[in-house]
C-alpha cells in the first residue's frame, strides 16, 4: 500500500538556510477502513476499554457494555476480540496520522510542520488518554500482527522526520539511524507516561520533543533555540 | 535443546569467572526459573503453560504450585534474575572503562550488553521482547529495570558541559531509542548478530547528550575498532 507514497515525498530543496515545504505525512492508510457508525463505535469502545483496563482484562462483553450495543453488532463486524482490536488499532493509527497531517498542513517548514503535528498529537493524548493508551500501550499484548502495524506506523513517522535531512548541511547529515532513534525515543517517553498513568500535561513535552528531533539534523544551538521557541 | 541452561551460566558469570559452567546441584526453584526463560523464549510468553515449564524443569506440578502463585509470578522472578545479570554485566564493563572519557565508557557498557544478548539468545528474547507481551506487571518491571541504566547515562550531563540545559527526559529518550533497536533485531531473529548494530546504539545513546557530531565520532571509533 504505502511504500510508493512514502518515497514520493522527495521535493527539491530550496536555497541555503531555508526549510522547504513538506507535503504532509508520507501516507496514511485509507480512511474507508472505518465506515459504519456501529463499527466505529465498537472500535472506539475497544481502544478505550483496552486503554482503561488493559488488553487482557478486556473482553467482547466489556466493549459491548461501553458501547451499549448488542452481541450481534459485534459479531456482524468482527470474528473475535483479537480481530476487533487489530481493526481498532488501525483506526487509531489512522486517526493519529490524520490529526498530525491536518495540523502540519497549515505550516510551511519542516520545523513548523513537526511542531504543529506533534503538538496536535500531544493535545489528543491530553484529551483522550484512554484512547491513546489503547493504541500505544495496548498493542504489546495483541500479538505479532498488531506489532507489525505499529512498526509500520513508526517507520512512517521516521520517514516524515527524516525529511529534515534535505535541509541539513551535507557535512552535518546524521547517520541513517537518526530518525529511527528520534521516533523510538519520543515513543518511549509517551509510552512510559501512558503506562504509569502520568497522563496530564502531554502538551508540556513538546519543547523537549522538538529539541530531540532538531538536534541530530541541525545541532545543539538550533535545538536549544527550537526548544525555547516551542516553550513560548 | 542445549542442556547448559541459562541460570547456571548466570550464576557462573556473576560469582566466579574462573569456574567453568558448573552444573552444580540446582534447586527445583532454579530449574523452574530456567525452564521459564527457555520456554518463554522458544514459544513466546503467551503460548507458554505451567505444564510446559514443569515438564522442561523435570519438576512436579505440585512443587511449582508451592513455589509460585502463577505463571506470571514465575516469569517475573525469572525476569528479575535475568535482568540482574544484564545490569551487573553492563556495570562491570562501564566501571572497567572508568579511566576513559564518558562516551567510551558508554560504548563499553553497550558493547557488553549486546555481547551478552548475542551470546544468550534466550535471555535476549525473554528480557527484551517477551516481557512486553507478559502483562502490565511485567511491562512495569521492564520499565523499572531499564531505569537502572539511567545513572550511567546521566553522567553525560556533566561530561557534555550543558547538563542543566538538556531536557528532563534525556535518559528515557536515549534508552528508548536503544532498546527499540534491540527489540527489533531480537524479534526479527537477528539476536545472535546484535553486535552489528553496536555503532547505531552508541549513536542513539550519545546523541541526545552530546549532539550529532560527537556521537558520530564515537560511532566511527566503535566501527573502526570492531
Amino acid at each position: 500500500m504505502g511504500k510508493q507514497a512514502a518515497t514520493n515525498v522527495q521535493a527539491g530543496a530550496e536555497g541555503t538556510g531555508s526549510i522547504r515545504a513538506v507535503e504532509a505525512l508520507p501516507h496514511s492508510p485509507p480512511l474507508e477502513l472505518v465506515n459504519s457508525p456501529k463499527r466505529e463505535k465498537i472500535l472506539e469502545g475497544m481502544l478505550e476499554a483496552v486503554g482503561a483496563e488493559g488488553y487482557d482484562s478486556t473482553s467482547v462483553r466489556t466493549v459491548l457494555d461501553r458501547t451499549g450495543l448488542y452481541r450481534q453488532a459485534f459479531y456482524d463486524n468482527f470474528a473475535d476480540k483479537d480481530g476487533c482490536y487489530l481493526a481498532a488499532l488501525e483506526m487509531g493509527i489512522v486517526r493519529f496520522e490524520a490529526l498530525v497531517a491536518r495540523a502540519a498542513a497549515s505550516q510551511e517548514t519542516w520545523r513548523g510542520k513537526l511542531r504543529a503535528g506533534l503538538g496536535a498529537l500531544l493535545d489528543e493524548l491530553d484529551a483522550e488518554p484512554d484512547f491513546g493508551r489503547g493504541v500505544i500501550v495496548g498493542v504489546h499484548a495483541a500479538g505479532p500482527e498488531a506489532l507489525a502495524r505499529r512498526a509500520e506506523a513508526l517507520k512512517r513517522a521516521a520517514d516524515f522526520i527524516d525529511l529534515a535531512r534535505d535541509d541539513a548541511e551535507e557535512s552535518e547529515e546524521p547517520p541513517q539511524i537518526a530518525p529511527e532513534g528520534i521516533v523510538a525515543g519520543i515513543h518511549a517517553i509517551v509510552h512510559s507516561r501512558l503506562s504509569t498513568g502520568a497522563t496530564d500535561g502531554f502538551r508540556a513535552l513538546l519543547p523537549e520533543f522538538m529539541y530531540f528531533a532538531v538536534l541530530p539534523y541541525f545541532g545543539a544551538d538550533a535545538a536549544s533555540a527550537e526548544m525555547q521557541a516551542a516553550r513560548a | 535443546m542445549d542442556s547448559r541452561g541459562v541460570l547456571p551460566y548466570i550464576g557462573w558469570a556473576m560469582e566466579s569467572p574462573q569456574l567453568p559452567r558448573a552444573y552444580a546441584v540446582r534447586s527445583e526453584r532454579e530449574r523452574l526459573l530456567e525452564a521459564m526463560v527457555k520456554t518463554a523464549a522458544a514459544k513466546g510468553y503467551e503460548a507458554t503453560t505451567v505444564a510446559d515449564v514443569v515438564e522442561f524443569a523435570g519438576v512436579s506440578p505440585e512443587a511449582f504450585d508451592e513455589m509460585f502463585e502463577s505463571k506470571e509470578a514465575c516469569f517475573l522472578e525469572a525476569y528479575d534474575a535475568v535482568f540482574d545479570v544484564l545490569v551487573a554485566h553492563v556495570t562491570a564493563a562501564f566501571e572497567a572503562a572508568a579511566g576513559e572519557p564518558w562516551p567510551e565508557q558508554i560504548a563499553a557498557g553497550l558493547g557488553a550488553l549486546v555481547g551478552l544478548l548475542a551470546m544468550e539468545a534466550d535471555i535476549a528474547r525473554m528480557a527484551m521482547v517477551e516481557v512486553t507481551a507478559a502483562g502490565d506487571d511485567a511491562r512495569e518491571r521492564y520499565r523499572a529495570m531499564l531505569t537502572r541504566f539511567t545513572p550511567f547515562l546521566e553522567q553525560g550531563r556533566t561530561y557534555s558541559g550543558q547538563g542543566g540545559e538538556l531536557p528532563a527526559d534525556t535518559a528515557r529518550f536515549a534508552i528508548g531509542g536503544a532498546t527499540s533497536m534491540i527489540f527489533d533485531e531480537v524479534r526479527a531473529g537477528r539476536g545472535p548478530e546484535l553486535k552489528r548494530i553496536l555503532p547505531d546504539l552508541v549513536f542513539a545513546v550519545l546523541m541526545p547528550y552530546l549532539g550529532p557530531e560527537a556521537a558520530e565520532d564515537e560511532m566511527r571509533r566503535v566501527t573502526r575498532e570492531g
